[in-house]
This record gives C-alpha cells, sequence and structure tokens, in this order.
C-alpha cells in the first residue's frame, strides 16, 4: 500500500518537474528551482520506493504478490536482492530506479552548460513520467496485493498450522493431473483470515521461487547493467529534442557524445553478459541464439554505435564554422536508439513473441499492451513532430562533398553498415508480430557481407585522413598491414578453414586489427586520451575473430562415459568419476576427470530436479583454457547396480510420470486420480478413494490398470493387480503427494533372471570451442575503449 | 554529395534484395493446425500440447527423443527430435516444434518448451478440478 503510494507521488512530482522546466525553457523566471527540486523529490521517491520492495523481499513479505511470485525462503540474499528484477514488474521498477539516477547525474550535467538543463530535462521527465504511469497500479504495479485477483497458491506455500480451520475447505482445490493442493486467494479469504485474526504474513510462508535458469551469478548483473544501458539511451533523445527546441545545432553533438559513447558501451558489456550466461547455464553450446530478447536489446546498440560514428564526423566539421555536417542523420539515430529500447520494451513485454522465444512471455493484458503502444508512439510523434517542425533550418544544412578517399566517407559508411544490421535484425525479430518466423540463417548470412565491411572500413578508415586522402598514401601505409592479413588468413586456411566467405572476413577482420594495432602503438608513444577509439575497434575485431573461431572450428559429440572408464574425445580421455551432491543436497555434480597428456582437469556438469517446475534442469561445466574451451553438456544419467531396477520383490518410489523395469516389463506410472469430491471427502473425513493409472509394457504390448487407496470407515485399503502373463503381481504400498511406492513381485516366487549390475552411465554432449575466450575478452577490450573515449570527450563536452 | 548516394544507395539497394531473398528462404509460418502441418510437408514451427498420457521415448542408440503432441482440435501427431530431451519438458504447458511432417512423423529440429511463466501466475488452469475417476 504505502508503496503504491510512493510512486503515485513520485508521479506527481515527475509531471511537476516536467512542467517546471518546459515552463523555464519559455522563460519564466523561478521555475527552474522548482522543476530541480520537483526532480530530485521524485528520484528520492523511486529510490524509497524500491528500498520498500527490497525490503520487502528480503523479509519475505509474501503479502505482495510480486514477492510470492519471485522468491522464496530458500533464495541467498544475493538472488533474494535480484528477485527484484526476476519479473516485468520489477524489471520496470529497476529501469525506472535507474532512469531516475541517471537523470540525477544529467541534472548536474546540463546545469554546468549553458542554458541546457530546462530543455533536457523537460524531455527527460516526460520519460521518466511514463515510466512511473507503467508501474503505477493502473498497470504493472510491483506493489499490488497478492489478493487483488483471486490466485491458486500452491499449499505447500501456505502454513500447515492453518489447515485444519474449518473455513479454509471452502477456499482448497486440488489439481488432478499433477496431484498438487492450492488455495484460491481472494478477498473474500482476506476477509475470512482477518476476521480469525491471521495476517496474510503468517498464512503465506514461502513464495513460488524464481525460475532455476536465473538462479546464476550472471543473473545477479547482467539484468542490472542491461537496464543501465536503457536508461542511459533516453539521454541523447533529450539532447536531440532540446537541440531542436532551440532550433541550435551546434553544441548539442559535443555534450550529448559522452553520454552516447558511455550508454552504448555499458549497454554492449550488458547485451554480453547476457550471452555469457545462455553459455554458461542454459547449456545451448552458445553465447548467441538470435533469440529475439537478445536480438531486442542488440537493435539499439547498433543504432547507438551508429549514432557515435556520424556525430563524429558532425564534431569534426565544426572546424570550419557552423554546426557541421549529418545534422539530420545525428538528431534521428540519436532518438531511434531510445525509440528502439522503447520497443524492445514492447516485444518483450508485450506478448507478442508467446511463441518465439526461450523467454516465456504472458500476455500481460490489453491494456498494458495498449499503454506500451502509447508510450513508443508519444516518443515517435514528438521526434517526428520536432523535425517535421525545424525541417526549414534543418535542410539549410550545406550539401556534403565527401570524397571516396576521406574519413567522413568512411565513418558515414560505417554508421550505414551498422543501421543496416540493426534493420536485419529488428525485421527478423519483428516477424513473429505477423505470425512469421525466420530461421537463424537469415541472420548469419545477413551479418557474414556486413562484418567483411566493418572489417575492411575499420582499418581502411584509420589509415585515410579527415577530407581527403591520396591512392598512393594509402597504398604506402597499408602495405605491411595487408601483407601481414594474407599470412594470417593463409594460415588460417592451412589450418582448415574452408568457407570463402570466413575466409574474406578473417582477412578483413585481420586487417583492421593490424591497423588498430599499428595506430595504437603509436599513441601509446604519444597522447594516450586519442586511445579510445583503437582499443574499441582491436576489440570488436578480436571479438569477430572469436566468432569465427568458435563458430567454425567447433565440434560437438554425444558419448556415453560408463563409470570409471575412460573414453577419448578431442584428444582428451574423459572419464566419468561420480556423483556428488551439492548445496544442501538440493543438486548433484557429476564430476569428470579430463587428461591431456600428464595434465589432469576435473569439471562437474550439474543435473537436478527443480522444485520450482518439477523439470529436470541441466548446467553444462566448462573448461576454459587459452585456446579453446571444452563444454561439456549433460544430456542423461542411468544409475547402476541395486537401485531398485531389475530385480524382483522390492519397492519402488515412482513420481508422476516416472518409469521402472521388472523382468523386462516396462511400467509407467501416468497420473493421480484425485478428483476434488475426494479433497473434501478427504478432509471431513468421510469416505474415500484415490488412485494412481499405471501401463505395463512388454515387448509392444501395452496395459493400462489402476491402483487405489480405498478409505472405508477410517480403514484404508490399498489394492493390487496381477498380471499372469507377466508373470509380475504389483502392489500399491503408499499414495502421497507426488509420488507413489509400489512393491513389484513375481507371481511364481521363483527369483528373476539376474542381470549383471547394470552400469553407471552419464551421457553427455562434449564440444570444443576454439578461441571462444576471444569473444569475452573483444567485449571488454572494447568497453575499455569506451571508457577511455568517454574521458575525452567529456573534457571537450565543456569547451 | 554524389558519393555519397552512389556508395550508400548501392549498398541499401543490394542489402535489400539480398535481405528479402533471404528473409522469403528463412521464412517459416506458425501453425497451430495439425492437419495443415501434416498436409503440406513444409517447414513450420507448430503449436501443440505434449500428449501426456503417450508419455516419451528416449531411444539410447539413435540418439532419439520422440512424442505425440495434440492441437488444440485434438490432433495427434508424432515428434521425432535428434538429441536429448530439453531442460523443463514435463512441465511445458506448450511446445514449439520447428520442422517438418515426413513420413507419417514429424521430425523436429527444435524444440521450444513454454513453461508456467517467469512472469506471471498461471494457475488459474487449476480452476477446473478435474474428476477422472
Amino acid at each position: 500500500m504505502i508503496g503504491s503510494i510512493i510512486l503515485t507521488l513520485a508521479l506527481a512530482s515527475s509531471i511537476i518537474a516536467m512542467i517546471m522546466f518546459y515552463l523555464s525553457y519559455r522563460g519564466y523566471n523561478n521555475t527552474l528551482n522548482i522543476g530541480r527540486i520537483a526532480y530530485h523529490s521524485m528520484a528520492m521517491l523511486v529510490i524509497v520506493a524500491s528500498t520498500i520492495l527490497w525490503y520487502a523481499l528480503l523479509n519475505h513479505q509474501y503479502e505482495y504478490k510480486y514477492v510470492y511470485s519471485y522468491s522464496a525462503n530458500s533464495l541467498s540474499t544475493g538472488f533474494l536482492l535480484a528477485s527484484f528484477w526476476g519479473g516485468q514488474e520489477g524489471s520496470f521498477m529497476l529501469w525506472l530506479l535507474l532512469t531516475s539516477i541517471v537523470g540525477i547525474i544529467l541534472q548536474s550535467y546540463s546545469s554546468k552548460r549553458g542554458d541546457l538543463e530546462p530543455r533536457v530535462m523537460a524531455v527527460f521527465t516526460l520519460a521518466t513520467s511514463f515510466l512511473l504511469v507503467m508501474v503505477s497500479p493502473l498497470f504493472k504495479n510491483p506493489f499490488a496485493s497478492i489478493w487483488a485477483e483471486p490466485v491458486f497458491l500452491n499449499a505447500k506455500s501456505i502454513n500447515p498450522a492453518y489447515f485444519g480451520m474449518p473455513f479454509l475447505q471452502s477456499f482448497m482445490f486440488s489439481d488432478g493431473s499433477s496431484g498438487q493442493n492450492f488455495v484460491k486467494m481472494s478477498a473474500e479469504l482476506v476477509a475470512v483470515l482477518k476476521g480469525a485474526g491471521i495476517s496474510l504474513n503468517q498464512f503465506i510462508i514461502d513464495g513460488k521461487g524464481l525460475n532455476p535458469q536465473l538462479l546464476n551469478f550472471w543473473m545477479q548483473i547482467h539484468p542490472p547493467i542491461l537496464f543501465i544501458g536503457f536508461s542511459m539511451a533516453t539521454v541523447p533523445f533529450s539532447f536531440a529534442i532540446a537541440a531542436l527546441m532551440k532550433n541550435d545545432y551546434k553544441d548539442w553533438v559535443k555534450q550529448s557524445l559522452p553520454w552516447v559513447l558511455a550508454g552504448s558501451g555499458i549497454l554492449g558489456l550488458g547485451i554480453m553478459l547476457g550471452g555469457y550466461w545462455a553459455y554458461e547455464m542454459l547449456g545451448w553450446g552458445g553465447y548467441w541464439a538470435w533469440d529475439p530478447v537478445e536480438n531486442s536489446s542488440l537493435i539499439p546498440w547498433l543504432v547507438g554505435v551508429a549514432s557515435i560514428h556520424t556525430m563524429l564526423v558532425q564534431k569534426k566539421s565544426q572546424s570550419k564554422g557552423g554546426p557541421g555536417k549529418y545534422i539530420k542523420t545525428n538528431l534521428m539515430l540519436s532518438m531511434m536508439t531510445y525509440i528502439l529500447v522503447l520497443y524492445s520494451t514492447f516485444l518483450t513485454r508485450s506478448g507478442v513473441l508467446g511463441d518465439a522465444s526461450v523467454h516465456s512471455f504472458v500476455d500481460p493484458g490489453m491494456l498494458v499492451y495498449l499503454f506500451l503502444v502509447i508510450f513508443i508512439s508519444s516518443f515517435i510523434l514528438l521526434g517526428v513532430g520536432m523535425i517535421v517542425y525545424r525541417w526549414k533550418t534543418l535542410s539549410q544544412e550545406p550539401p556534403a562533398d565527401e570524397s571516396i578517399l576521406s574519413r567522413e566517407l568512411a565513418l558515414f559508411t560505417a554508421a550505414i553498415v551498422l543501421c543496416a544490421s540493426a534493420v536485419i535484425v529488428l525485421v527478423g525479430t519483428s516477424a513473429p508480430i505477423f505470425g512469421q518466423a525466420v530461421d537463424t540463417f537469415f541472420y548469419n548470412e545477413m551479418h557474414l557481407p556486413l562484418a567483411i565491411i566493418i572489417g575492411l572500413l575499420n582499418g581502411v578508415s584509420l589509415l585515410i585522413k579527415w577530407k581527403q586522402s591520396t591512392t598512393q598514401e594509402l597504398i604506402k601505409k597499408s602495405i605491411i598491414s595487408v601483407a601481414a592479413s594474407i599470412l594470417f588468413t593463409v594460415i588460417l586456411v592451412i589450418a582448415g578453414l574452408t568457407d570463402l566467405m570466413m575466409i574474406i572476413l578473417a582477412f578483413a577482420t585481420s586487417f583492421s586489427l593490424l591497423v588498430n594495432l599499428e595506430i595504437a602503438v603509436k599513441i601509446i608513444r604519444g597522447n594516450l586520451k586519442m586511445l579510445g577509439a583503437y582499443v574499441s575497434h582491436i576489440g570488436i575485431a578480436l571479438f569477430i575473430l572469436g566468432v569465427i573461431g568458435s563458430a567454425f572450428g567447433s565440434d560437438e559429440v554425444d558419448i556415453d562415459l560408463i563409470k570409471n572408464q575412460p573414453k577419448e574425445a578431442f584428444g582428451y580421455e574423459m572419464t566419468f568419476t561420480g556423483i556428488e551432491p551439492i548445496e544442501n543436497n538440493t543438486k548433484y555434480a557429476f564430476h569428470i576427470n579430463l587428461k591431456e597428456g600428464d595434465k589432469n582437469h576435473t569439471i562437474s556438469p550439474v543435473m537436478y530436479i527443480s522444485d520450482f517446475n518439477n523439470g529436470l534442469m541441466r548446467e553444462p561445466a566448462i573448461l576454459s583454457m587459452l585456446t579453446r574451451d571444452v563444454y561439456l553438456s549433460p544430456l542423461g544419467y542411468e544409475e547402476g547396480g541395486d537401485d531398485g531396477h531389475n530385480h524382483g520383490g522390492s519397492t519402488v518410489t515412482l513420481e508422476k510420470g516416472g518409469t521402472t523395469e521388472f523382468n523386462d516389463v516396462k511400467i509407467n506410472f501416468n497420473e493421480f486420480l484425485i478428483s476434488g469430491e475426494t479433497m473434501t471427502a478427504m478432509q471431513t473425513g468421510q469416505d474415500f478413494e484415490m488412485g494412481a493409472a499405471l501401463t505395463a509394457e512388454k515387448d509392444g504390448k501395452k496395459k493400462e490398470f489402476k491402483l487405489k487407496l480405498i478409505s472405508k470407515q477410517g480403514n484404508r485399503e490399498l489394492t493390487s493387480e496381477s498380471f499372469p502373463d507377466l508373470n509380475m503381481k504389483i502392489e500399491l504400498v503408499n499414495l502421497q503427494a507426488g509420488n507413489i511406492q509400489v512393491a513389484l513381485s513375481a507371481l511364481d516366487n521363483s527369483q528373476p533372471e539376474t542381470t549383471a549390475p547394470k552400469q553407471e552411465v552419464l551421457s553427455v554432449t562434449a564440444s570444443i570451442k576454439p578461441y571462444i575466450g576471444l569473444v569475452w575478452i573483444g567485449v571488454l577490450v572494447m568497453f575499455l575503449g569506451f571508457l577511455v573515449s568517454v574521458a575525452r570527450r567529456l573534457k571537450e563536452s565543456l569547451v | 554529395m554524389k558519393n555519397k548516394y552512389i556508395f550508400g544507395g548501392a549498398i541499401i539497394v543490394l542489402f535489400l534484395s539480398l535481405m528479402v531473398y533471404l528473409f522469403t528462404q528463412s521464412n517459416i509460418q506458425y501453425e497451430e493446425d495439425f492437419a495443415v502441418v501434416k498436409a503440406n510437408g513444409k517447414t513450420v514451427k507448430a503449436t501443440g500440447q505434449w500428449v501426456k498420457e503417450k508419455n516419451y521415448e528416449v531411444n539410447k542408440e539413435q540418439r532419439t527423443f520422440s512424442f505425440y503432441l495434440a492441437d488444440a482440435k485434438g490432433v495427434e501427431m508424432k515428434v521425432l527430435y535428434n538429441g536429448s530431451i530439453p531442460n523443463n519438458f514435463e512441465s511445458a504447458v506448450s511446445v514449439v516444434v520447428t520442422g517438418k511432417y515426413e513420413n507419417g512423423q514429424f521430425h523436429a529440429r527444435d524444440i521450444l518448451t513454454k513453461c508456467p511463466s517467469k512472469y506471471e501466475e498461471q494457475y488459474e488452469e487449476v480452476k477446473t478440478t478435474t474428476s477422472v475417476m
């Protein structure tokens, strides 16, 4: 309740700030200070609201629907903090929080640069206002009460002390197919509980927990970094509109540039951390699958980076006086970056990608969908409207005539190539809106030529000067790099690279790497602050080389590892040495010894049954080395020996869907037979019966049968079933939530034929990924380059 | 000025035509009607529900995984996949398989399991308590 009130106050402050900043821009004198106070109060209120949400998560206040849905008692403090952004409401909240903080810095930054502040902050507070409406009680409010809409809670999360309460019975439901019980949480139940003097936090004692795939170290840092990048994308948009408001296009470029650089660097890092998470956790074997969620954050990044290139041209061309070249391009790209962030949010939060992504998105409802559409449309209209409004001034830009060998044209072409890449990803990712989908080869094939152009440009543009270079000069300068790149490519071809396009790409990339390295070395001896661009481009070249290596040099094989019997793969002797329960026996680590020559490494893929979704979860294990990774993704495991399989007269516990074997008869436990009436009868002490449906199968012949638990006047009776033709008797021993126990015996009392003890087998997909480390190193180097550039451009923005 | 347009224009034209071509090549339709999936034999993304009663089968020698999928009308088809059971398969709300229907079964090269929601509650399904006894 208090959280919603605070967020509503924040919304009011944000709107007041927006109006006050706008009035200051219109020339009112006393409004600027009110705007500043209003903005800072808004930011403070958002920080307080976020703290309340964190507090509720840490203290397990399951009266909040959000806390119940995305956290649980068993989560560690780190994951409890991270469950803040486990769901939609919270991720909007995180976005809002980070945007508010970015705004505090932006306010201080813009107040030191002329009359910039009122204009920039008026646009910026429009964005915060929209986000605040998003988390308001109307839409995705993280402080919604659990009973606001009737919801079914798993009986496991209800305090068992209250199970006996007679009033609860009319709120109990049972799901026949899973055998689980639920409590219908609604306003009526809350009223009843209140009457009985029970608080919601006493009644609900555990939450649903976080999706196990999110329980990973990278999950704790990937979303916040990504959202910092998203939040910072608001800034270039604000600067562009501010320039249009003033109708002056000279200063905004240098003022905006440090923000674009910092934002793109952080967003890029965030995207790649997501890729690393996928690689390490999801066991796809890769870091990038062109999944819509990955794609949708890549699109604004590409456009943002494109805008950096053309903004540099504008800034450089200002030395001749005037606002410089590419004004329209820069304004549009700056605005597109943020609009694409919003579009990305729309794609991933509106439910349109329902069937297209590994991330599951449930339709958030028509209202939210509409609001997202309004959100994006407002910013598009604002941007387009302002450009149209100022078209007369904008089209006065002197015609830019670049010679082919000028750095201006090279930079412009780079921006075009980056935008082309953005268009490809946008088209592919948006296809599900029209009920279509594209195969990943669409992205791969389209990007290959683009990557080649990027590599060549990346090298050539640095060798040519601003304005004009002569061909001879270029040849002279590039001859060493070209020769070395050819040599490098030939080595790769000898090493086994056969695809023609890949060979060209390898050449282009190594060329750009060498040129950038050469210049970087020269700079290190001279002026260090100029280093940024070269470091970034070395990063991208290393990244592409890593992609070539890991995508085309990788190899994969499925192997069965019998315990303690070494098997050879990729030059390693792999031995499955045993299982170890980890993390309080909730997971199992499967130790595998990798022997290469006289070096031994042990890595351990993990498998476990998740309580969250009752599914088998698998986590890969990676042995990272300088030149390659060995990647082991578990497929399955067969217990060996004396474990209830294949021997007579034993009791076996079967989970729903589980299978066991007895004398070559396969027995399958299909489902529980429990009806709603049974539940009521059970609780009121009347007679009832419930049971389990099973199938016995031998030589392709199937028999379906039922085993029952019948309760008559308090006496329990358990049924059994005999199959003379299968020489098997099966008795129900116990039936409880989640599983049944059955006793299996032979009818003729003969001992079943003794089979040799089964071997313990672990099946894994082993793959080798050469130079995948370059992918991560490349991105980190690129990020570093961005930081250096930010430092340089920050100084220039004050001049 | 001219250079800019010639350079940019050429790239854009080349790029757009390549994109349209590849888009049509790689385009996959969603299909929720299995009768259509079976009839046209094209590569599609078929969405359906796993027929739990028929369970699934893992063939260790050939490393295949097969199961039955049913559409909303109850039309069933057998799906064959070269690989192991995807994470979360047992608890999937629905399954999206990408592939083609050939020789009486659907050959999937990709299986996507939609799980009860990272983002939203889905216990509403439980509302209809089933009586199977």
